[in-house]
């Protein structure tokens, strides 16, 4: 097998597990376990298969294009050290799912967690394998990603979601500080290639970048890791299922950040920031981790914080700047997965069976699950380092590290202290758990679990046993092979023995286990006692500070921010954009210059010029009454809008001309049906006139409007007296029939040439009309505007005194001629719109004034019926129409690429009609058609807003009206 | 297609005097708009452009395109009959929408009621 495909098959089998497993059925328990065990024995067989060339000291290398224009491959990369992880990671994943098989309950969506959980394997294997910076970032974040998502797998649990969002939150942004680090470290050395960056240690530490990079990449490590000050995520992370945690915390995610480290320890260890930054978090966490560990009451949160401890004991080791230390911090990574994987599982074993995790109401489990105490007790005792188990092997290496770092007394004390502690809460959860009297009304009566779910636990305990009586034997060959790679020559020689000869560590060994012996003794009253939390540092917690932090920042911040920068003012919103654009247009004249355009000068048409008149004075006009009187404003308005529909007649653009008249009245009539709702404003000038303030507010925008509409003008003046060399407008002309497929060129640039742009847009007008609908929906008018009109009050009054005359009747006689009329036209105004849009592609017209048309004709029908009446008898359901014409318009761009063709290639042929003969047919027509269906249903959903809005009106009177009386059932 | 200068002189004569006609109407009907006393006299002014003095440049226009492209071009007899169904409901809204704030207020210029129902 080549190496690409080997290392491409172990990054991708897992992830296309979890694609696999994701569509199995929601209680196909078993098929998914089969799928994610199969996948995680192939990973491991196929890690397996590296091992030859691996022990040869080779690297297995395969480089994938990637993004080549910047010189960024996938490098997938394998050494001894990757090699060691890819097997653990596969080694414990495969357990781990066997385990989860029988853990899992039935009740569970158990193909979801298979899928995360391969998903994450996946992320793992990208993660030790990458051979490039960019991509071991992408893989951290991945795995923070699936991490989140496993520990919140129990989502309908609160603990769950606040576990997964502390872990998220805290991996996340410590990947983020990651990312930046490595782009620093990508800087320095000139390539992200991870080869590269190994071969060149010196360049980066003497560099003035060093402490930067190191800082933010031991951010990304320490959080990943669960180093003090970041540790509180891990604790919390206990709400997932126990398999998890099992793989979590033992083998997998918490090991990334220490993988990190060791990975980059050539080239960035060795120096004094090195050693004060990851020795001080690693000693604080191995010291605080173990002392909390002992007075955790549940099972598995003395777990997690012994992984706190071990994980800073690993990390202190890495901070030594030893290479001896690095040997036994990458065997206590290899001893601390497989003693703390099965002492989750036993974990979950005894949850399982018993019902409970709480040391305080567990005892004597030991007779009724006598063989998992024993599998815990070998592994418990591991843990605490207990002679001819491995974590005593590591651990002697680790006090022989802590004698030999040079003048500081302080740390084999430390780690003395630590291990006797360990010691202690290694005891309390064997002796807490499995020896004392019979438990007391357990929620479960205890009993072994099956044989299958026992099995994981029993090949781990093997291992911690075998490692721990023949250390040279077992683990040494592979041991040796990740040392080297990381260390190369430099690897120092160390010997991997049970027995060294009575010597210092062995004695601090000694004391240390005595010690914790005693400390448990002594503690028994006050662990009794049931007491939360550790003495001493009780108030010290992490989640509460975080908490703080992250309420600081999302909430009283963020409001302090938007209260200083922030708006909710229209009128100030509006003043920072035009003095923006103002000083943007400015910038741009002052920096590149405004020269004369090169069109030659005509002269000006009186006829036009006299239109242009009006136009302004409707213009000034709609602005002057914009206070007062705001009806005549937009009767005004609609004046300048007319004019400018002349204009486009005027020099032959009929299909802006049309656009703009339908444009022109839509608007009007919604400006208007909305203008009802606004508070009104009188024009009655106060006793002591308008102060200074308002004065001089009012003329500072007057200033600031005049001179954005002066800059509009002149921009609009200068690029109109300007045509470049190669206008874009003739490439157009020429190639929209033979091309496009249309005479109308605007028509055919709108649904061919820009199609893509139309698309857009159509999906911003249909975003603009679900705005408009929400806000009006949950829209509260303005008291003095809330009451019923006047006229209609009275009609209403005049119906109800008679007794032959509903309601509503004398609005319809008064509105007889009118409303017969236009119920006359609204099948009229439905052909036009149908003719708009057939001959849009050679003519003027097209979907999108199809689309005004039609919508002009039922907001007639709305405005002459009422909305009761109108929709009664015609029922428009515009999200249905909005719904179909994107469906409809990206569908007609998608097919193309059915076709071979890219996306939104226009089709276009000649089809035989019957009656009708030859006519031209374009693909574009269908798009269009999805142009004009969207334009309706936009166009209408507003107006539908507005109408409610009344409709509503209507109800909160009557409801007034009614409510002193009696309640009228039915009524809504 | 617009080659004003081959119409024949009959028609183009004709054609002229339809648009003044047409323009005066308009004209007569804008200043009426403007002198007028009240609104319920002023309603009346634009209906002159929008009757007669529209129809009047319809026809010119129809008997301008017939006769320039030799085949009877009646297009605008649509024109017509829109302007013909819309106009009144125009003048019926704003007619009655100011009766009724009249009536109301009980301003003077109120027509007299002659079916006493309004």
């Amino acid at each position: 097998m080549s190496d690409s495909l080997l290392l491409l098959s172990l990054v991708a089998l897992p992830f296309l597990g979890a694609l696999a497993a994701s569509l199995l059925a929601t209680h196909a328990r078993n098929a998914a376990a089969y799928l994610a065990g199969g996948v995680a024995l192939a990973g491991l067989a196929l890690v397996w298969t590296a091992y030859p060339t691996i022990s040869q000291g080779g690297v297995l290398r395969a480089e994938f294009a990637w993004v080549p224009q910047l010189g960024l491959n996938f490098v997938l990369r394998m050494d001894g050290l990757a090699w060691l992880f890819a097997g653990m990671v596969t080694g414990i994943g495969a357990l781990v799912v066997v385990y989860a098989r029988y853990y899992m309950s039935t009740e569970d969506p158990v193909p979801r967690f298979f899928a995360f959980l391969l998903a994450f394997m996946g992320a793992m294997c990208g993660l030790v394998l990458s051979g490039n910076l960019i991509q071991l970032a992408f893989f951290w974040e991945m795995t923070s990603l699936f991490s989140f998502l496993l520990i919140g797998y129990w989502h309908h649990t609160q603990a769950a979601r606040d576990g997964a969002r502390i872990a998220l939150t805290v991996t996340a942004t410590g990947g983020l500080c990651l990312f930046a680090g490595l782009l620093l470290i990508g800087h320095i050395v000139g390539s992200h290639d991870l080869d590269v960056v190994l071969a060149s240690g010196d360049a980066i530490r003497n560099h003035p970048l060093y402490l930067p990079a190191l800082v933010l990449v031991l951010l990304g490590a320490l959080t990943k890791s669960a180093q003090f000050p970041f540790h509180f995520w891990l604790p919390h992370a206990m709400a997932a299922p126990t398999p998890v945690s099992a793989y979590l915390h033992s083998a997998t995610l918490v090991k990334v950040g220490l993988f990190l480290m060791v990975r980059l320890w050539p080239v960035m260890a060795g120096t004094d920031a090195w050693f004060w930054i990851v020795g001080t978090a690693g000693l604080i966490t191995l010291l605080v981790g173990a002392y909390v560990a002992i007075f955790q009451h549940d099972l598995k949160g003395l777990l997690a914080y012994s992984t706190i401890s071990h994980l800073g004991l690993i990390t202190l080791l890495l901070g030594l700047n030893s290479h001896l230390a690095l040997v036994a911090a990458i065997f206590h990574i290899l001893n601390h997965a497989t003693f703390k994987a099965s002492l989750f599982m036993a974990a979950g074993i005894i949850d399982h069976e018993s019902g409970t995790r709480d040391i305080r109401r567990l005892s004597g489990l030991n007779r009724t699950m006598p063989f998992t105490g024993r599998l815990a007790l070998v592994a418990a005792a591991a843990m605490a380092g207990v002679p001819l188990l491995n974590g005593f092997i590591s651990k002697e290496m680790f006090f022989e590290e802590a004698l030999s770092a040079d003048g500081l007394l302080v740390l084999p004390l430390v780690a003395m202290l630590a291990s006797a502690f360990s010691v202690t809460y290694s005891l309390r959860f064997i002796h807490g758990t499995f020896f004392g009297p019979d438990p007391q009304d357990l929620p479960r009566q205890p009993h072994e679990p099956p044989a299958w779910m026992r099995f994981p636990v029993e090949i781990l305990v093997l291992g911690c046993i075998f490692v721990g009586v023949l250390p040279a034997a077992t683990v040494g060959p592979f041991l040796d092979l990740a040392a080297r790679s990381v260390l190369g020559e430099a690897t120092p020689y160390y010997s991997l023995a049970v027995w060294h000869g009575v010597n210092l560590p062995l004695v601090m060994s000694m004391i240390a286990l005595g010690g914790g012996v005693v400390l448990y003794m002594a503690l028994q009253k006050h662990l009794r006692s049931g007491i939360e939390g550790p003495p001493l540092i009780r108030r010290l917690e992490g989640r509460r500070i975080f908490e703080r932090a992250l309420v600081f920042l999302s909430w009283r911040l963020a409001r302090r921010l938007e209260g200083v920068l922030g708006t909710r003012r229209l009128q100030q919103q509006l003043r920072m954009v035009l003095l923006l654009a103002l000083a943007a247009g400015g910038f741009a004249a002052w920096h590149r210059g405004v020269g004369p355009g090169n069109l030659v000068p005509q002269g000006v048409d009186p006829v036009i010029a006299l239109v242009w008149v009006v136009g302004a004075a409707c213009a000034l006009g709609a602005a002057w009454q914009a206070k007062f009187h705001r009806f005549a404003a937009i009767m005004l308005l609609g004046g300048a809008g007319l004019v400018v529909c002349i204009t486009f007649v005027w020099f032959s653009a009929p299909d802006l001309a049309l656009t703009q008249l339908l444009v022109e009245v839509v608007t009007t009539v919604l400006l208007v049906l909305g203008l009802r709702w606004l508070p009104k404003r009188m024009d009655k000038p106060g006793a002591t006139g308008v102060e200074v303030v308002t004065i001089s507010r009012r003329l500072r925008d007057l200033a600031i409007a005049i001179a954005a509409g002066l800059g509009m003008a002149a921009l609009a003046f200068a690029v109109m007296t300007r045509t470049p060399p190669d206008l874009l407008a003739q490439h157009f002309l020429a190639r929209a029939y033979t091309e496009g497929g249309g005479t109308n060129v605007v028509n055919v640039i709108l649904v061919d040439f820009r199609a893509f742009d139309t698309l857009g847009e159509i999906f911003v007008l249909g975003a603009v009309a679900l705005t408009v609908f929400a806000l009006l929906r949950r829209f509260r008018p303005a008291p003095e505007s809330v009451e019923v009109p006047e006229q209609q009050r009275d009609q209403s009054a005049r119906d109800a005194e008679r007794p032959d005359r509903r309601d509503g009747d004398t609005v319809a006689d008064w509105l007889l001629v009118p409303s017969v009329l236009t119920r006359l036209l609204f099948p009229v105004i439905c052909i036009l719109a149908v003719h708009l849009l057939l001959r849009g592609h050679d003519q003027p017209g097209g979907g999108f004034a199809a689309g005004l048309v039609a919508s002009i004709a039922i907001i007639l029908q709305y405005m002459i019926g009422g909305a009761a009446w109108t929709e009664e008898k015609l029922r428009v359901l515009p999200l249905r129409w909005m719904g179909t014409g994107l469906l409809l318009a990206g569908g007609v761009g998608l097919a193309s690429l059915f076709f071979g063709m890219p996306f939104l290639t226009t089709y276009f042929a000649y089809a035989d009609l019957p009656w009708i003969g030859r006519v031209p047919t374009a693909s574009a027509l269908l798009f269009d058609i999805g142009v004009f269906a969207l334009v309706v249903g936009a166009t209408v959903l507003m107006l539908i807003a507005l109408a409610h809005q009344s409709v509503r009106g209507h109800r909160a009177e009557r409801r007034a009206e009614t409510a002193p009386r009696a309640l009228v059932p039915g009524e809504d | 297609m617009t080659h004003a200068e081959s119409l024949p002189a009959w028609a183009a004569i004709l054609v002229s005097l339809l648009l003044l006609l047409g323009a005066g109407l308009g004209l007569v009907g804008a200043i009426g708009l403007l002198r007028l006393r009240n609104f319920y006299e002023r309603i009346h002014a634009p209906t002159l452009g929008t009757t007669l003095g529209i129809g009047s440049i319809l026809l010119a226009s129809m008997l301008f395109f017939t006769v320039l492209q030799s085949r009877p071009v009646l297009h605008e007899v649509l024109i017509a009959v829109f302007m013909v169904l819309t106009t009144p409901v125009t003048l019926m809204l704003l007619a009655r929408a100011a009766l009724y704030r009249d009536r109301r207020e009980g301003s003077a210029e109120v027509p007299r009621s002659t079916t006493g129902e309004g």
